[in-house]
């Protein structure tokens, strides 16, 4: 029995696991099409994505966006994280579920409503549209990261700082703010890569100044069997598997050192 | 009357205006003494610490330092060094660097601060861990440096919150007697806040036992141990026999125990015949045979050995009762043993009248 | 204690804590920024369903009436049901896995499916467009056996697959999460108490693992219902999800009252999920 559930886990891993590999190879095709496996090996395409304007333009806005929506978001995350987790106020709960809501409402709902709103405030398909749109969208991720972190974060530090002589204001600058650094760094990650990769609202809200990648290859995978999709896909599995795993690997070793 | 060093004047905290956490604690201490806090969780002990720390506010009352109040004080300008029951390290800066930390604060020149900091270390003997993380030190070494960092800038006072708390058996005598060598050897008064009456006993001046908020009783610790004003001080620091009974001859100090018969008790003139008292006998009190003055015999339930002695567990005639008797003379006592007990007058005391001394 | 000793007769009222400005000026421009970017368009989308292009509730009424509409919810409900199920098909034995493993396997694991996690679905989804088109390998194999297959892609059951395939994490991680937490002796205890494997996992596993399936079942199936990218790219045209028909309604008719109204059923039918999910178990359970 417990054989039976650990080869079907094999088997499950593998299903996970095949598809995010499938890219790699499809990135080297020589065909201009879905076939696989590819009939001839090329890195053509590489140069076209690199080459192409069509291509590194969005890419380009999306990084931009995502770095903007990243500051945003952390910016007022960040207060309001200390507001909810070190103060006791009546409301709490009701706040709670109000950071909460952008992730129980499924994106084309709100994407409808940012098409009509933005388009009031002649917003539609300019670049502070989109990083309203994506910091709005952020805030429930950024938030629940940073809240962890610093729920638990030691307050006795804190103590030990103040009572060692350091004022209100050195205590955050020397003993907070390092400490709770991994914490912020990784809501504010969490923040870039929702914005980088959101799809739906940027369908309707970014325009063609504006474009950002995963509307590029929604249009590109709709319309035609660009392969400059596979090189796209490549890069951005490689781009993830490096932040994934990155911190991870920094962080056991840095545990080895001790 | 010259001013103590240290006074706590009627303080009383509550949290949500109902139930006080603190109720009128007073105390005053001389400079480079070593006082206790003990107590059972919720006593207030630790509430206390946290009110002289300056961690929170008193809702009524104030503490003073040579005279002076600093009840609204910040705690980053009370200059009172604080080691915490986790240590509460710096985890980003090395020992060395945590130390200096006090001294940078007070603007002190960098190179100026590490050497100080250094020199601490080296009083803790930690000379070579001063570019250690915590994280790559032991408790005990750890504990040295939240000790080292806590007195490197001179503090007027020195708290300690149950630090010991995480140790073993060991290291923590270790650390109780290495504690009390800094702390004479700087001269700073110094509040030790426990649960542990043992380690109490052993390194302090002078013991403050607190319960429900408020203090039991305050003296030095074998004062404590004979003459507890309360049962429940009896009960909390030490062994206890705490016998019912009732006064026959309160000038003469007689009283009748059920299940044992007339003893003799310390005189009470200001009692009247009649008058219910709770007797204290430390179970160590009680010596095999019928030498003493008071006599006893007690049925054995059972029988613990620990080697150096041997803990009696019985009743007297329905009263329970407990003797501490040395190893060699509880050789073959066993359950059902009927045995002879004696005690003299002098050791035992009646709890909550007359403090005898 | 003896409330006489040291208290003077007059009453000693103690005054409790004021309570602070100070948390609210930090949440202030969180909470202005999100009503005024987040809840004002949320509320329009509410307001187009009954002032587009006309004031009333017509769009609503066809919605009820219309076979089209109701077909399209009710495939996508059932869409929803199947993805989830098929996620907790799987997701469990992995999870599972996970659990038995060693801590070095596990993280190794965890790797794997975080990486899928962080993927974007458009790269799956494209995936999945590969592995299951006309000249994919899967075809190839199925020719390879014998096995008739027809058109694999734009189908309900591409759709259906790389949904789950996408949403497999969410579940992997809710189970996870509680069955790791199921200490080695509980299941040693139960064995040598006479439980049968079959019995243990029947009556001791399964049991404890309930929280994290009905969590990964609620986040599954709530994700699952707004669905857009994917059915859209990879499903079949015939058999749309109504995140599809709402995006449809607003690219080719221009008609946003319709859409709004589609939306706000969408809205309702995600967040009653959501509140009886809340009612039963608390929302903060969810995202752990």
């Amino acid at each position: 029995m417990r054989g039976l559930l650990l080869s079907l886990g094999a088997v499950v891993l593998a299903f996970i696991a095949a598809p995010l590999l499938i890219v790699v190879p499809m990135s080297f095709s020589s065909a201009a099409s879905l076939e696989f496996p590819p009939p001839g090996w090329t890195t053509a395409y590489y140069g076209a994505f690199f080459g192409d304007a069509r291509w590194t333009q969005p890419t380009i806005n999306s990084i931009l966006i995502a770095l903007a929506v990243a500051v945003l978001t952390m910016a007022m995350v960040t207060p309001a994280t200390f507001a909810l987790v070190r103060h006791r106020f009546a409301g709490k709960s009701t706040i709670n579920l109000l950071l909460m809501l952008p992730l129980a409402v499924p994106h084309i709902v709100i994407a409808i409503g940012y098409y009509a709103y933005l388009s009031d405030l002649r917003l539609l398909q300019t670049f502070p549209g989109v990083i309203l749109a994506h910091t709005a969208l952020s805030v429930p991720m950024a938030f629940l990261v940073l809240s962890a972190s610093l729920k638990g974060f030691d307050r006795s530090l804190e103590r030990a700082a103040m009572s060692l002589g350091a004022s209100p204001a050195a205590t955050f600058r020397h003993v907070t703010l390092p400490v709770l650094w991994p914490g912020f760094a990784a809501a504010a990650l969490f923040a870039f890569i929702q914005s980088f990769d959101e799809t739906v609202v940027a369908l309707f809200v970014s325009g063609r100044d504006s474009m950002t990648l995963p509307r590029k290859m929604f249009d590109s995978i709709r319309t035609t069997a660009d392969p400059v999709i596979a090189v796209v896909s490549t890069l951005l599995f490689f781009t993830v598997a490096a932040l994934v795993i990155l911190p991870m690997l920094w962080r056991s070793f840095s545990r080895s050192r001790s | 009357m010259s001013t103590p060093y240290l006074e706590l004047r009627g303080l009383g905290k509550s949290y949500d205006g109902r139930t006080r956490a603190l109720d009128n604690v007073s105390l005053t201490a001389a400079k480079g003494e070593f006082i206790t806090f003990l107590g059972p969780s919720g006593s207030g002990k630790t509430t206390t610490l946290m009110l002289v720390a300056g961690f929170e506010s008193a809702s009524e009352g104030d503490i003073l330092i040579e005279g002076r109040s600093i009840g609204r004080v910040p705690p980053h300008k009370r200059g009172i060094g604080v080691v915490f029951q986790n240590y509460a390290l710096f985890p980003h800066r090395t020992a060395a660097e945590n130390v200096a930390f006090p001294l940078l604060m007070r603007k002190m020149p960098k190179a100026q601060a590490m050497a100080k900091a250094a020199e601490m270390l080296g009083l803790v003997g930690l000379e070579r861990f001063g570019g250690r993380y915590p994280r790559e030190m032991s408790g005990g070494q750890q504990q040295r440096v939240a000790l080292a960092r806590a007195l490197v800038f001179d503090p007027a006072l020195l708290l300690l919150d149950e630090p010991l708390g995480a140790l073993d058996k060991n290291l923590r005598e270790q650390m109780q007697i290495e504690i009390k060598a800094v702390q004479r050897r700087l001269g700073v008064t110094t509040i030790f806040v426990t649960h542990d009456q043992s380690e109490a006993m052993a390194m302090s001046d002078r013991i403050v036992v607190f319960d429900g908020g408020r203090i039991q009783q305050v003296g030095a610790p074998l004062d404590i141990y004979r003459y507890p004003s309360s049962s429940f001080v009896a009960r909390f620091v030490g062994d206890s026999n705490i016998l019912a009974a009732r006064l026959t001859d309160p000038a003469g100090g007689q009283a009748e125990i059920a299940g044992i018969g007339t003893v003799r008790v310390p005189a009470l003139p200001a009692a009247r015949a009649g008058d219910a008292i709770e007797l204290l006998l430390r179970p160590e009190c009680l010596k095999p045979g019928s030498g003493l003055d008071n006599a006893a015999r007690l049925t054995v339930d059972v029988i613990v050995h620990f080697g150096d002695s041997a803990l009696v567990t019985g009743h007297a005639g329905g009263t329970p009762l407990r003797a501490r008797l040395e190893g060699l003379a509880a050789q073959g006592i066993s359950a059902g043993d009927t045995l002879p007990l004696s005690w003299a007058t002098s050791s035992s005391h009646v709890i909550g009248r007359d403090a005898a001394g | 204690m003896d409330e006489a000793a040291g208290s003077p007769a007059v009453s000693r009222r103690i005054a409790p804590q004021r309570a602070s400005l100070r948390p609210w000026l930090l949440l202030m421009p969180l909470l202005v920024f999100l009503a005024a970017f987040f809840l004002v368009p949320l509320a329009q989308v509410a307001m187009m369903s009954v002032t587009e292009p006309e004031f009333g509730f017509g769009h609503y009424a066809s919605i009820a009436t219309d076979g089209f509409y109701l077909r399209v919810l009710a495939d996508t409900f059932a869409t929803a049901l199947l993805v989830a199920t098929c996620c907790l098909v799987l997701g469990f034995p992995l999870a599972y896995a996970m659990a038995a493993a060693s801590p070095n396997m596990a993280a190794a694991m965890m790797i794997v499916v975080t990486m899928s996690f962080w993927t974007s679905f458009l790269v799956r989804t494209y995936a999945w467009m590969v592995l299951l088109g006309r000249s994919g390998p899967i075809a190839a194999l199925l020719d390879w056996i014998g096995l008739p297959h027809g058109e694999l892609l734009f189908t309900r059951f591409s759709s259906t697959i790389a949904m789950t395939h996408i949403l497999l994490p969410y579940m992997v991680v809710s189970l996870y999460a509680v069955l790791r937490k199921i200490e080695p002796s509980l299941l040693r205890s139960a064995a040598s108490l006479g439980a049968s494997p079959t019995s243990v996992l029947r009556h001791v596993v399964l049991p404890l693992a309930a929280p994290g399936v009905v969590n990964g079942l609620t986040l599954v199936f709530v994700l699952c219902l707004g669905f857009y990218v994917t059915p859209i790219l990879l499903g079949s045209p015939r058999e749309q999800m109504v995140a599809g028909v709402i995006g449809q309604q607003i690219e080719e008719f221009l008609n946003f009252g319709e859409a709004s109204a589609l939306a706000v059923v969408l809205l309702a039918s995600t967040l009653i999920v959501l509140g009886l999910y809340h009612r039963r178990f608390g929302l903060d359970k969810l995202w752990g």
